[in-house]
């Protein structure tokens, strides 16, 4: 027989634990009161995504909280977060570059089932690549939050003055601005600044090279990476002399805000296109795919956005995502702000092709080869070299060849480090 | 007990508030920091640690980059100091002969020093603009060609200098005015009575007297040369491409852009030691100067 002692004890252990058990149930309590916490990266995109927080609060009763970072320190607190487990995030923004070391770590969850289960999503509204896109060992790791492939950018008033077209080639696309600059403007203008990596690396797929082969053996020193890098450097003499310190966001304003033939440059700028304090060419933009080179390549940016692994309330994450990038919105999200989510609805719709003449652009034929950030983990310690040597050579403290030979050697050490799988 | 442990106990117990502070702000992670450089920590690598041993020394040693960014830290540190310390003396003396209007001057010569670094970088980036900066627009206006200042190794270095001093320099004139008002007027009354010129006054008076502080504001100049940073990253981000990268910019890099903590690490680890032998000179010329 229990004795009143024994009793009073297990009462109070009994308490004890049901007080334990109450505080350690903050993840089930979050998820049926169905609050999420979003990481996003200030962008036009970030800002559009915002707006549609009270709507679905409203129609979903779930809380969403915004952090936001900016993106020179956001992967970094990303990958401390995902590292840790801490499961602070439920949605997550961020760069495409990031998707390989998200996948090696393991750090985002498969959206696979939740994508063949979602009408309001349809990923048959994409295009393949746009369905690849966040795709990693055969996984959707994240969504495409945006869709920007570099292209053309041209003065419509001064084409016109001057009887051109906008370039199908590269040594058009170099005619072109030559006409442009003998008659008084600037030819055009891409960046030579901090991110010429972007610009060098597409002209090197367009001659028809690759940074490294399958193997992860650099191949900078090809031929047609030298006759890239020379064609940069044959552009720089058709550029406004401030293209060799801009960087891409400078190259757009100063396209919009100088008196510049072209440039070359992602499809996500063109809100600046709509932005009147930027844009001192209003009605005079217009846009054309990118020359090509020996290769039709499209070099296709873009941000990714998806679900943490350690997230705490998923399926509340799924039905954020599913809400502010399905179809049902897709309309309102392009005219919040963003850059243009390439959805074939979207991108062949009559009514907003006539306000965004530029999404003509987001519709990749299949004859062009895809390419995207190199999708490996020491890529930035890759482009910081590729940076060093390309401007060596605009320079003119290198020749092309020595230059990219130094840089190949440089390299292999560098690749050597990338994890195998 | 002997006396003497007696007397140090409270001493012990009143300091060991600020013991703890330099514990958890400085030895701490001095002490991790060091320990990590001898790991192999990626922040993209989910991999635990491994004992590397001297690897990210070596290295560190190895890479072109390490001499190339020390030598770029070391150049910009001397031109700097070329430019600061006389231009910081010359306004000092300026100052202690208190001719009119020299408090208003001090004032705005001083304003500088209150902006932060990261908006005054800004501000200059857009001034040093090829295309739209002003002060390509004043050298075009009497008839001098535009110069891509941030777009070159040498007047990238030049333009990162002439930002750095003009706020660095109300730092250096400051010290040395306060230098200067502690001589004593009968030793230039002395010197006047033995007919010595401006010149000799300057050499056997002013400048012996004002040595110490001057050693302190060299050793001050060369610490803050080696963690030169925000200015910098505004002006250039090191570019082009890494020709003006300093050494604590690169570490930057290595730890942030790379996320290679460890190799950072032992960067971080490396400018210690360089600095090292700066602080222990500094610790002398205070001490001097006290």
């Amino acid at each position: 027989m229990l004795n009143s002692k024994t009793i009073r004890r297990f009462a109070g252990l009994a308490s004890l634990s049901l007080l334990l058990a109450a505080c350690s149930s903050g993840g089930t309590d979050s998820e049926a009161s169905g609050e999420i916490n979003i990481f996003l990266i200030p962008s036009p995109s970030s800002t559009s995504i915002q707006s549609f927080i009270p709507a679905f609060e409203e129609e979903t009763g779930i809380k969403v909280n915004v952090s936001e970072t900016p993106y020179g320190e956001a992967h970094q607190k990303q990958l401390l977060s995902y590292q840790q487990k801490a499961g602070a995030y439920d949605v997550a923004q961020f760069d495409n570059s990031f998707l390989k070391p998200y996948c090696q770590a393991q750090a985002m969850m498969p959206l696979d089932a939740y994508l063949s289960d979602s009408t309001e999503y349809d990923l048959a509204d994409f295009g393949q690549s746009q369905q690849d896109y966040g795709k990693c060992n055969g996984e959707t790791l994240g969504l495409t939050l945006s869709t920007e492939p570099m292209i053309q950018w041209y003065r419509t008033d001064i084409y016109k003055e001057l009887g051109l077209k906008p370039a199908t080639t590269w040594d058009e696309y170099y005619n072109n601005a030559m006409k442009v600059q003998a008659a008084g403007h600037g030819g055009q203008i891409i960046g030579f600044g901090p991110n010429v990596s972007w610009w060098w690396m597409t002209m090197v797929w367009s001659f028809g090279g690759q940074l490294y082969d399958d193997a992860l053996n650099p191949t900078v020193d090809s031929k047609e990476a030298i006759d890239a890098t020379n064609f940069l450097k044959k552009l720089m003499t058709v550029s406004p002399k401030g293209a060799a310190t801009a960087n891409s966001d400078e190259v757009t304003s100063k396209f919009l805000g100088e008196d510049i033939g072209a440039m070359i440059n992602y499809s996500g700028y063109y809100g600046s296109v709509l932005d009147k304090t930027i844009n001192k060419n209003e009605g005079k933009i217009g846009t054309a795919p990118m020359p090509m080179g020996s290769v039709d390549i499209t070099h296709l940016a873009g941000w990714n956005i998806g679900i943490p692994k350690d997230a705490k309330n998923p399926n509340a994450a799924w039905k954020f995502l599913e809400y502010v990038l399905g179809k049902t919105n897709a309309k309102a999200y392009l005219e919040s702000g963003a850059a243009a989510i390439g959805r074939r609805s979207i991108t062949t719709d009559a009514d907003l092709l006539a306000k965004f003449p530029y999404l003509a652009q987001l519709e990749i034929p299949s004859s062009s080869r895809i390419e995207r950030y190199p999708q490996i983990a020491v890529w930035p310690e890759f482009e910081v070299a590729a940076i060093d040597a390309v401007t060596q050579v605009l320079n003119g403290k290198s020749d092309s060849k020595k230059a990219l030979t130094a840089l190949n050697e440089k390299l292999k050490p560098i690749l050597a480090k990338e994890p195998k799988k | 007990m002997p006396k003497s442990m007696k007397l140090t106990r409270p001493i012990g117990q009143f300091t060991i508030g600020a013991w703890l502070l330099l514990a958890v702000t400085v030895l701490i992670p001095i002490f991790y920091g060091i320990y990590i450089s001898f790991l192999d920590i990626k922040l993209s690598s989910f991999l635990p640690p491994q004992f590397v041993g001297l690897d990210n020394y070596v290295a560190a040693f190895k890479a072109p980059e390490t001499w190339s960014t020390l030598k770029i830290t070391l150049a910009m540190m001397i031109l700097g100091m070329l430019v600061q310390i006389p231009l910081g003396m010359a306004l000092a003396l300026a100052l202690h002969r208190n001719l009119k209007g020299s408090k208003i001057f001090s004032s705005i010569l001083i304003t500088p020093m209150l902006l932060t670094p990261v908006a005054v970088g800004l501000t200059f980036r857009f001034m040093f603009d090829t295309d739209l900066g002003i002060i390509n627009w004043v050298l075009e206006s009497i008839g001098i060609e535009k110069i891509n200042w941030l777009g070159q190794q040498t007047t990238g270095i030049l333009a990162i200098i002439l930002v750095d001093s003009w706020q660095s320099v109300p730092f250096v004139m400051l010290l040395l005015v306060a230098a200067l008002g502690s001589i004593s007027p009968q030793l230039y009354e002395a010197a006047s009575i033995d007919g010595a010129t401006a010149r000799q006054t300057f050499w056997m008076i002013t400048l012996p007297l004002i040595t110490p502080t001057l050693l302190v504001v060299v050793m001050i100049k060369i610490m803050d040369f080696l963690k030169l940073f925000d200015t910098l990253f505004m002006l250039t981000r090191g570019g082009p491409g890494n020709e003006t990268t300093t050494l604590g910019l690169w570490t930057y890099k290595t730890g942030f852009i790379f996320l290679e903590f460890s190799r950072a690490a032992a960067l971080g680890v490396l400018i210690m030691i360089i600095t090292a032998p700066v602080y222990f000179l500094w610790r002398r010329s205070t001490k001097e100067v006290r």
